[in-house]
C-alpha cells in the first residue's frame, strides 16, 4: 500500500487525482494540499510514503520545497508534476533532489506504474543532456554553479557544505535561493 | 542543435520573432506597430489636407474681398478669378490624388504659381500673400523637418527677390515700411517650423499609440495564455486523467485522445497567437516554419512537394504533426539533414518528414509528450502514422497517411 500525498494548486486535478488513486489497488490518496501553507501541516498529519508535487504552483517554488523536503532524515519519494515537459526539467529536478517527473497529459495506468516503481526505489528522470545543463547553469550566478554540480551528483548538503568550507545553514539557504530563482514563470509553450 | 530553457523550464527552440511565444513579443510587436504606422498615414495626410483646404477657400475669399472692396479694377477682378480657379484646382488636384501631397514637383509648382499671382497684384504687399503661404502646409509637414526647412527658406528667398524687382521697388527709407516687408519675410518661415514641428510631434504620437497597442495586445496574449495554462489546461488534464482509468472502450479512447488534442491545441494557439492558421494553406504554414527552422537549426532542412487544398479542421491537424516533427528532429535528432516531403498518393495525403540523426532514445523518456500528441492528433484525423527510428545515423522517419 502506497500512501500519496498531492500539492496542485488546481482543485480540479486535486479532486482528479484523489479519484484515480483511491479507486487503483495498492494507492491510497491520503492528502492534498493546494499551496505551501496548507502542504507542511498535511504532511505530518498524514506522513506519505510518496509527494506528488505540481511542478508550477503560482507564489511558491515547488523546487525549494521539494528539496527541503528531501533533506528531511524521514523523506518520502517526491515526484514531480508538470504540465511541461523539456530537457532543463531533468536538470531542474535533480537539483531539487526528485525521485520523478510525470507529465500531466500521462494517461492513468502509466501514472500508477511510474508511482510504484518510484517507491520501489528507481529514479525515473528526464535523460541530463550537456546542453540543457549548460542553460541551468547559464542562468545561475558564477559563484552558484559549484552549488549546482554537486547537488546534479547527488551529494547531501552536509557534505556540500564541508567541501565549500561553509556553515550547513549558510549552504541550504544558498540551495534555497538558487532554487528560488531557477523555478521562475514559466514561458508558454511552443507549438 | 540550439535547445534551450527560458525561464524555469519549458522547451523552445530559439526561432525567429514571431515562431515563438518567447521571442514573439518585441518583433512581432515592431511589425505590428509598422502596420499600424503605414495604416495611420493617409489618416495623418488627411488632417493636413483639411487644414490646407480651409485655408486656402479662407485666403481666396479675404483675397477676393480686398480686391473687390479698394477700387476694382479690371486687373483686380481679372487677378482674383485666376487665384480663385487656382486655389479650387489645387484643391480638387490635391484631394484626387493624395500622392501629390508628398511630391516636390507640386510643392514646387505651386509656390510658383502663387507667387506668380503675387508678380501679378504688382506689390509684394499684395492681397493674395496669405493665399501664398497656405502653398507651405504640404511641404512643411509631409516629409522630413529639414526638406521643410529647406523648401521654407527657398519659399522666403524667392519671395524677397520678388519683392525686390517688384514695380516701384522696397520702401528702405520708412521704418514702417521696412518692419513691414520683414514681417512678410519671416512670416512664410515661421510657418514652415511651426508646422513641420507639429507634424514631427504628431508622426511620434502616432508611432507611440501604435507601439501602446501592440503591447497591450502582447499583455492580453500573455494574460490569456497563463489563464489558460493555470486553469484550462489544468481541468482538461484532470479530466483526462479520470477518463484514462476507466476501462479503455473505444468511446473513452477517442474521448481521450480528443483531450489531448485539447491540450496541444491550447499550446499551440497560445504560442501562435492571432496567426489565423485555418485561413493559411497547409504548404504555405510548412513552408515558413520549414524556413524558420532552416535558419535556427544547424541542420539543413527543406520541403518538398506541395499539399492539395484541404478542410481546415485537417489542415492544422497535419500542420501540428509536421510541426511536432520537424521540431523533433532540429532539438533531439543531431541530424544534419532533414527532409519534409508532401505528395499525393491515391488521393491520400501522404507527408514524410526524415532525418538522418541519431535515431530515436532506446525508451522513451517519461513525461515526454510530443509524441503522444502526435499519435492522439493522427488518431482523432483517422490518419495513418508510422514513426521509424534507426540507430547510429540511420535517423527517424515519420510518416503520416491521410485518407481522402
Amino acid at each position: 500500500m502506497i500512501r500519496v500525498a498531492l500539492l496542485d494548486d488546481h482543485p480540479a486535478l486535486r479532486a482528479g487525482l484523489t479519484t484515480v488513486l483511491q479507486a487503483e489497488p495498492g494507492l491510497v490518496p491520503v492528502g492534498a494540499a493546494g499551496d505551501a501553507a496548507a502542504f507542511w501541516p498535511m504532511l505530518h498529519r498524514t506522513r506519505p510514503d510518496l509527494v506528488l508535487l505540481d511542478y508550477h504552483v503560482p507564489g511558491d517554488s515547488t523546487l525549494a520545497l521539494c528539496h527541503e523536503l528531501k533533506s528531511r532524515p524521514t523523506a518520502p519519494a517526491v515526484v514531480m508534476y508538470s504540465a511541461y515537459a523539456d530537457a532543463s526539467l531533468g536538470v531542474l529536478a535533480r537539483l531539487a533532489g526528485a525521485d520523478g517527473v510525470v507529465h500531466k497529459g500521462a494517461r492513468a495506468p502509466e501514472l500508477f506504474e511510474t508511482l510504484r516503481r518510484i517507491h520501489a526505489g528507481e529514479q525515473l528522470l528526464p535523460p541530463l543532456s550537456p546542453s540543457a545543463i549548460a542553460e541551468v547553469a547559464g542562468e545561475v550566478d558564477a559563484d552558484d554553479r559549484p552549488l549546482i554540480g554537486l547537488l546534479l551528483h547527488g551529494t547531501p548538503t552536509r557534505e556540500i557544505a564541508e567541501v565549500l568550507h561553509q556553515d550547513p545553514k549558510t549552504v541550504r539557504r544558498r540551495i534555497d535561493g538558487l532554487l528560488r530563482d531557477l523555478a521562475r514563470e514559466p514561458v508558454l509553450p511552443t507549438a | 542543435m540550439s535547445s534551450t530553457i527560458i525561464r524555469g523550464g519549458v522547451p523552445s527552440l530559439r526561432l525567429p520573432p514571431s515562431a515563438t511565444a518567447s521571442a514573439a513579443g518585441p518583433g512581432e510587436a515592431s511589425d505590428r506597430a509598422q502596420a499600424t504606422r503605414h495604416a495611420a498615414r493617409p489618416a495623418a495626410d488627411h488632417s493636413w489636407f483639411a487644414l490646407f483646404a480651409l485655408t486656402r477657400i479662407g485666403a481666396v475669399l479675404a483675397a477676393v474681398a480686398l480686391l473687390i472692396a479698394d477700387a476694382a479694377t479690371v486687373g483686380d477682378l481679372g487677378l482674383a478669378a485666376v487665384a480663385s480657379g487656382w486655389a479650387c484646382a489645387t484643391i480638387v488636384a490635391y484631394a484626387l490624388r493624395p500622392a501629390l501631397q508628398g511630391k516636390l514637383v507640386a510643392w514646387v509648382l505651386d509656390a510658383a504659381a502663387v507667387l506668380a499671382l503675387i508678380a501679378a497684384s504688382g506689390d509684394w504687399r499684395s492681397a493674395v500673400y496669405l493665399l501664398a503661404l497656405t502653398a507651405l502646409i504640404f511641404p512643411a509637414t509631409a516629409r522630413s523637418p529639414s526638406l521643410a526647412l529647406a523648401f521654407g527658406v527657398g519659399f522666403t528667398a524667392a519671395y524677397g527677390a520678388l519683392a525686390a524687382a517688384a514695380e516701384g521697388g522696397l520702401h528702405w527709407a520708412s521704418t514702417a515700411g521696412l518692419e513691414t516687408f520683414v514681417a512678410h519675410l519671416l512670416v512664410p518661415l515661421l510657418v514652415v517650423v511651426a508646422l513641420a514641428y507639429a507634424a514631427a510631434l504628431m508622426r511620434r504620437l502616432r508611432a507611440e499609440q501604435a507601439r501602446g497597442n501592440a503591447l497591450a495586445v502582447e499583455a492580453e496574449r500573455r494574460r490569456i495564455g497563463r489563464e489558460l495554462h493555470d486553469s484550462a489546461k489544468q481541468r482538461v488534464h484532470a479530466a483526462g486523467l479520470v477518463l484514462s482509468s476507466l476501462d479503455p472502450a473505444p468511446a473513452v479512447r477517442q474521448a481521450t485522445d480528443e483531450l489531448e488534442c485539447a491540450v496541444a491545441d491550447m499550446d499551440a494557439s497560445v504560442a501562435d497567437p492571432g496567426l489565423p492558421q485555418q485561413e493559411r494553406t497547409l504548404s504555405a504554414q510548412l513552408t515558413e516554419r520549414v524556413r524558420q527552422l532552416d535558419a535556427v537549426a544547424d541542420a539543413t532542412v527543406t520541403l518538398e512537394g506541395a499539399a492539395p487544398e484541404l478542410p481546415p479542421a485537417v489542415t492544422s491537424d497535419v500542420y501540428r504533426i509536421a510541426a511536432e516533427a520537424l521540431t523533433n528532429a532540429a532539438r533531439h535528432a543531431r541530424a544534419s539533414r532533414i527532409e519534409t516531403v508532401v505528395a499525393v498518393d491515391d488521393g491520400d495525403l501522404c507527408l514524410t518528414v526524415r532525418d538522418d540523426g541519431r535515431g530515436l532514445p532506446p525508451t522513451v523518456r517519461p513525461g515526454t509528450q510530443g509524441l503522444r500528441s502526435m499519435r492522439a492528433r493522427a488518431r482523432a484525423l483517422g490518419a495513418d502514422l508510422r514513426i521509424v527510428g534507426g540507430r547510429g545515423g540511420a535517423g527517424t522517419v515519420v510518416e503520416l497517411r491521410v485518407p481522402r
